[in-house]
């Protein structure tokens, strides 16, 4: 438990982040029973936890998440991978990083966005195109982030390795890829936040199938405030327990770095 | 067939390439290494002792002239020849144990975890195996990049300047593991350092340099035995013909003995 909690220095600034959300509830319960905000501008609270646990009791809203979670780690899988991939071949290869630089830097600024007629011409309107979009927004922050790690280890490093007369591969394994994993984990933060929000936008532009954003999107065309605001909750709340993970997950594995103590 | 662990240097020529200029910056080195021995060169900074050391190891090629180890040329760095840096260089990603490892093929064999151990204790490091670099002090450090170096029984074992980010203090009792180990191994050992005391405390010759170019000015034995007293007369003397050379002596007119 006291692993959970932390020291006491970590539990202050977490309780101190929950009061600012339990006061911001206190006020919207508050000012709703006075009736001070119009009920067609912003739900009030009763009806919220009212169509909440219809949600929940019908099924829908679990459905909704998991679909859009499933996607999610498709997309996020498929674009880190081959993020990393590239990222870690062009930053130990100066030839490839020529090649492939102007293109990807040319590339990368592109908004996901953009890439919408021609992901949906080449992969429809099903899911297959919505993960391809979570791939692509996935894939640049993590080339960027891994070939910035693999390029910062210091050449000292290798020098000592050269010495000991490593295999390339296991140069890759041994020094490489760990001297640049606080900057690849950076990369997976990176790539987690464009693939939620990739998820919920190639849900509304291709509406078909189940999504959390899917849900958001009809529930706004019919004036379903409620809602709303119940996926926003959700996909916040969610995304936020992710990353808290992958931070305690980053911790473990980077407590070699002074930093980190 | 030459004993295992000779080193020989002959008419070292290195330049350094720039855009407009070339730059002599070693010029006929001509060194011989027996097995066994214990070579320090002192030379004043910039004088390319650090890029001869580089060339002995493999980190650096294009020159002229020879370098051969038991009679064969170089060929890029190899297991043959250890390198003990100035900054030790540890993965700070790896425990001790690990960092210790790091030269052997596989470290999961009970020979291996036995070398591993050995050489641990070798530096005097035991209780620390499974500490990352970041909790060590530098002396700890540069210890466990000694033992590093040391795990694959290299023939030479060049060092730079191992004990230059050090205080005092543990410098001084680094000398004497620096010599316990010296003597258990039987390496060779080619250390470049800028400390006189600890030249003369471990050498069995001293090499001196001069700078713009690099070259080999003198070589002075020291023929004392061992442990040497840093205080001692013939020590002292030594001393004296050491800083002569960099015209750090001190003129005594006249002396006499009653």
């Amino acid at each position: 438990m006291k692993r959970l909690i932390g020291n006491s220095e970590v539990l202050t600034g977490r309780i101190r982040g929950m009061t600012t959300v339990l006061v911001l509830l206190l006020a919207w319960v508050s000012l709703s029973c006075a009736g001070m905000i119009p009920a067609d501008k912003f739900p009030p609270p009763n009806v919220v936890v009212r169509t909440f646990i219809e949600l929940i009791r019908s099924g829908l809203l679990a459905k909704s998440l998991a679909s859009s979670m499933v996607r999610i780690a498709e997309g996020f899988a498929a674009g880190t991978l081959l993020g990393f991939a590239l990222g870690t071949l062009m930053g130990v290869s100066r030839t490839l990083e020529r090649l492939f630089s102007p293109l990807c830097n040319a590339l990368r600024q592109v908004p996901v966005i953009g890439w919408i007629p021609l992901v949906v011409l080449w992969c429809g309107v099903g899911d297959l195109s919505k993960i391809a979009f979570i791939a692509i927004g996935a894939f640049f922050p993590m080339l960027v982030s891994t070939f910035q790690g693999v390029r910062g280890v210091p050449g000292r490093f290798i020098e000592v390795v050269r010495v000991f007369e490593f295999s390339t591969l296991r140069l890759l394994a041994r020094v490489v890829v760990p001297g640049a994993f606080p900057d690849i984990v950076t990369g997976l933060r990176l790539s987690l936040g464009t693939s939620w929000m990739l998820v919920v936008w190639s849900e509304i532009n291709t509406r078909s199938g189940l999504g959390i954003g899917e849900m958001l999107w009809s529930a706004r065309m019919g004036s379903k405030l409620d809602v709303v605001l119940i996926c926003i909750i959700v996909i916040g709340l969610v995304a936020y327990l992710i990353n808290e993970v992958l931070g305690h997950v980053e911790a473990r594995l980077l407590v070699w770095k002074r930093s980190y103590r | 067939m030459e004993k295992q662990g000779t080193l020989q240097v002959k008419n070292l020529v290195k330049k350094y390439k720039g855009r407009s200029e070339e730059l002599l910056v070693l010029d006929n080195i001509n060194l011989s290494v027996e097995p066994g021995e214990f070579i320090s060169i002192i030379g004043a900074s910039g004088c390319g002792k650090t890029t001869f050391l580089r060339l002995v190891v493999g980190l650096e090629s294009d020159y002229e002239g020879d370098i051969l180890l038991d009679g064969r040329k170089l060929n890029g760095p190899d297991l043959n020849r250890g390198v003990v840096f100035q900054d030790h260089r540890l993965l700070p990603w790896l425990t001790i144990e690990k960092n210790i490892g790091l030269g052997l093929k596989e470290t999961k064999s009970p020979e291996a975890r036995k070398t591993i151990q050995e050489h641990v204790e070798l530096v005097g490091l035991q209780g620390f195996e499974k500490h990352y670099p970041y909790q060590l002090s530098g002396g700890m450090s540069q210890r466990a990049a000694i033992a590093r170096s040391l795990v694959n029984r290299p023939e030479i074992l060049l060092l730079d300047e191992p004990l230059g980010a050090l205080d005092a203090l543990t410098r001084m009792y680094m000398h004497q593991e620096l010599e316990r180990i010296w003597r258990q191994e039987g390496i060779t050992m080619i250390m470049i350092t800028h400390d006189v005391d600890e030249a003369i405390y471990l050498s069995d010759k001293i090499v001196i340099m001069s700078s713009r170019p690099g070259s080999i000015r003198k070589i002075i034995p020291v023929p004392l035995a061992r442990p040497r007293d840093r205080a001692g007369y013939d020590f002292v003397k030594i001393k004296e013909q050491v800083l002569e050379e960099f015209h750090l002596h001190t003129e005594h007119p006249f002396s006499y003995t009653i």
